[in-house]
C-alpha cells in the first residue's frame, strides 16, 4: 500500500502543474515585489539600487499618509456596517418566523454577486448631483440635503466606502446567519426559561459563541478595507484632488501613470505589512480557542 | 398558540429592519433594471422611480450593437470557462495528492501553497504585468487565463484537501488489490467521491473569474480582449448621454451571475463563504 501511494512518478504529475504556475505567479511575484522596492525603476531600463529610500521618501509624501488614512476609514467603516448590520439581520431573521425568509436572504446576498464594476458604475449614477436617484429621493421627500457626493472632499471617501459595504454586507450576513444556525437552540432556550429577554440572551449566548466567524469577518472585512482600489479607480480617480487615495491607488498611479516601479513596489510592500499586522492583531483580539458543542 | 402570542413572536422591529433593508439592497438593482428600459426623459423628469411604462427594448439594441459588447461578453465567457477548468483541475489533483499520497515534504508544500490566501492580488501587481511582457503573453487572454488560474490554487487546493481527509483509505486499497492504477483510482474513484466540493469550486471560480477587476484593468489593453467588467468602464464617457442603453449594457454584464445565484443560490453562498472554514 505504501508502494501504491508512493508512486514518485504520480505524485510529479498531481503535484507539479499547479506547484509550478503558483510559483511563477502568484509566489515569486511577491518576493520581486519586495525586491523592486530597494530600487529606482521606471520598468523598463536598468534599475539602480537606493536600499531603502523608497520607504523613507514615502514617509515624506503627503499622498502616503492620506492613503493610509483613508485605508483606515474605509477599513473600519465597512466592518462596523457590514459586521454590525449582518449581526442583527441574522439574529432577526433566525428568530422570526416570516415568510418569505428565503427572499429576504436572497435580496440581502444579490449584490455579492454582481461586478464590482458594475456595482461601481449603478451608484456613480445614483450619487449623480442632477439625476441621481439619492438626490431625487431628497428632494421627493422635500429635503433640501441635494449635493454632488463625490466631489466634495470631505464626504467622498465615505460616499465611496458604503458601495462597498452596501454590496458585501450579504457576505458577512451569510457567513454569521451559517454561524448562527450551527448553535444548538438549547442554549438560547435555557437563557430565556432563565428569564432573560430574546435580545439579552443572544448578547449572552449566540454572539459569544460566533467568535470565530467574528475573527474571519473582520479581518476579511478590515484586509478588504486597506487594499481597496477598484471604488477609488472607477468612481473618482483618487479625487477630489487626492481625497479618496488609497495605498493601491497609489502603487498603481506609481507605477502606471508615472512609471516609478520602485516607488510603486514600496507602497505594495507596505500594504502586506498593514494586512499582516491587522490580521495578527485580530487574531490576537478574538480569541483563539475553538467552540465544540 | 393563542393569536396574541403568536403576534408577540413575530417581534415588529426586527421584521421593519428586515424590510428595510431589504428595500436598500435590492431597490438599486430594480432601479438599474427599470433605467436600462427608460428613455432620459423618463428617467430624469416623469418616472424616476418606478418601473417603465413603456418598456424600451431597443436600448439593449443600441448596447448590444453599436459598441464592443458582444466581444466583451464572449471574452469574459472564453476566459471563465477555461479558468474554471483549469484551477479545478489543477487544485484537486494537488490536494489529491498532498492528503492521500505519501511522500516527505507534503507538510512543507502544503504550507507553502497556503501563503497564497494571504497574499492580496493588489501586492503583485506590478511584477505580475512585467512577467507576462516578459513571457510575450501581454495581450493575449492567456495574460488573464494564467493569473486567473494561479490565483484560485491556494483556496481550491485547501478547500478539496479538506474533502479528502475525510475520505476512509479503505477506498484506496481495495482499488490497489483490484489492481487500479493510481490515476484510474483518482479519476473514477475519488473525482465522484469529492463531486460537491468540485460543484461549490467551479461556481467560486466562475464568479471570481467573471468579476475580476484589477488584473484585467493592468495586464490588457487591446480592445478586442476586453472582458465585460474592463470594457464596462469606458461605456462611461461614451453613454454619459445615454442612460439607458448603459443600464442594458451594466444588465447585460450582471446576468450570468444573477440567474446562476437564482438557481443555485444555496450552492453560490455556500460557495462563496466556504473561506471561513478555511481561512480562519
Amino acid at each position: 500500500m505504501n508502494k501504491y501511494l508512493g508512486n514518485k512518478a504520480a505524485i510529479a504529475v498531481f503535484v507539479l502543474p499547479a506547484l509550478l504556475l503558483y510559483s511563477l505567479i502568484v509566489f515569486w511575484p511577491l518576493v520581486q515585489t519586495v525586491y523592486r522596492s530597494l530600487f529606482d525603476w521606471d520598468g523598463v531600463n536598468t534599475a539602480s539600487f537606493i536600499g531603502l529610500d523608497n520607504y523613507k521618501e514615502l514617509l515624506d509624501d503627503d499622498l502616503f499618509w492620506t492613503s493610509l488614512k483613508n485605508g483606515a476609514i474605509f477599513a473600519a467603516l465597512i466592518a462596523v456596517f457590514q459586521i454590525g448590520l449582518g449581526t442583527l439581520l441574522a439574529l432577526a431573521i433566525s428568530d422570526a418566523k416570516v415568510k418569505g425568509r428565503k427572499w429576504l436572504r436572497i435580496s440581502f446576498f444579490m449584490p455579492v454577486v454582481l461586478s464590482v464594476t458594475v456595482v461601481c458604475q449603478l451608484w456613480l449614477s445614483i450619487y449623480n448631483a442632477e439625476y441621481g436617484l439619492l438626490n431625487k429621493l431628497f428632494e421627493l421627500l422635500g429635503l433640501s440635503y441635494r449635493q454632488d457626493w463625490l466631489s466634495d472632499p470631505g464626504v467622498a471617501i465615505f460616499a465611496i466606502a458604503f458601495v462597498n459595504a452596501w454590496q458585501f454586507m450579504g457576505y458577512h450576513f451569510a457567513l454569521l446567519f451559517a454561524g448562527v444556525k450551527s448553535i444548538p437552540e438549547q442554549f438560547v432556550e435555557a437563557a430565556k426559561i432563565d428569564g432573560a429577554s430574546k435580545w439579552r440572551s443572544h448578547w449572552l449566548i449566540t454572539l459569544p459563541l460566533l467568535k470565530e466567524t467574528y475573527r474571519f469577518c473582520l479581518v476579511f472585512a478590515v484586509t478588504g478595507g486597506l487594499s481597496a482600489f477598484a471604488q477609488m479607480f472607477i468612481m473618482s480617480s483618487g479625487g477630489p484632488g487626492t481625497s479618496t487615495y488609497t495605498l493601491t491607488y497609489l502603487m498603481y498611479r506609481s507605477a502606471f501613470r508615472i512609471n516609478e516601479f520602485g516607488y510603486g513596489s514600496a507602497s505594495a510592500v507596505v500594504l502586506v505589512l498593514e494586512c499582516l499586522i491587522a490580521t495578527l492583531v485580530i487574531n490576537r483580539l478574538v480569541a483563539r480557542e475553538r467552540i465544540i458543542y | 398558540m393563542t393569536i396574541l402570542s403568536r403576534l408577540r413572536h413575530r417581534s415588529l422591529p426586527s421584521r421593519i429592519l428586515m424590510g428595510i433593508y431589504a428595500i436598500v439592497s435590492i431597490y438599486p438593482l430594480f432601479w438599474m433594471l427599470s433605467y436600462s428600459l427608460k428613455n432620459n426623459n423618463e428617467i430624469y423628469v416623469t418616472n424616476p422611480f418606478g418601473p417603465p411604462l413603456h418598456p424600451r427594448f431597443e436600448n439593449y439594441r443600441t448596447a448590444w450593437e453599436s459598441f464592443n459588447v458582444p466581444v466583451y461578453f464572449l471574452n469574459s465567457v472564453i476566459v471563465s470557462i477555461v479558468s474554471v477548468i483549469g484551477a479545478v483541475l489543477l487544485a484537486v489533483m494537488f490536494a489529491y495528492a498532498v492528503a492521500r499520497l505519501r511522500w516527505r515534504f507534503r507538510e512543507t508544500v502544503r504550507t507553502y501553497m497556503i501563503i497564497g490566501l494571504f497574499i492580496p492580488v493588489q501586492v503583485v501587481l506590478l511584477p505580475l504585468a512585467v512577467l507576462m511582457r516578459d513571457l510575450h503573453l501581454q495581450n493575449t487572454l492567456l495574460s488573464l487565463i494564467v493569473p486567473y488560474i494561479a490565483f484560485n490554487l491556494s483556496f481550491s487546493t485547501m478547500v478539496f484537501y479538506g474533502f479528502f481527509r475525510t475520505v476512509p483509505t479503505e477506498l484506496e486499497e481495495s482499488a490497489c488489490m483490484d489492481g487500479a492504477s493510481l490515476y484510474r483510482t483518482f479519476w473514477s474513484i475519488m473525482l465522484p467521491i469529492v463531486s460537491p466540493a468540485l460543484a461549490t469550486m467551479v461556481i467560486f471560480v466562475f464568479l471570481n473569474a467573471w468579476n475580476e477587476f484589477p488584473l484585467a484593468l493592468i495586464l490588457i489593453s487591446s480592445e478586442n480582449l476586453k472582458t465585460l467588467p474592463l470594457g464596462l468602464l469606458f461605456f462611461q464617457g461614451q453613454f454619459t448621454t445615454d442612460w439607458g442603453a448603459m443600464g442594458a449594457v451594466m444588465t447585460i454584464a450582471s446576468l450570468p451571475t444573477i440567474l446562476l445565484y437564482a438557481f443555485f443560490s444555496e450552492k453560490v453562498e455556500s460557495a462563496l463563504t466556504v473561506g471561513s472554514a478555511v481561512k480562519g
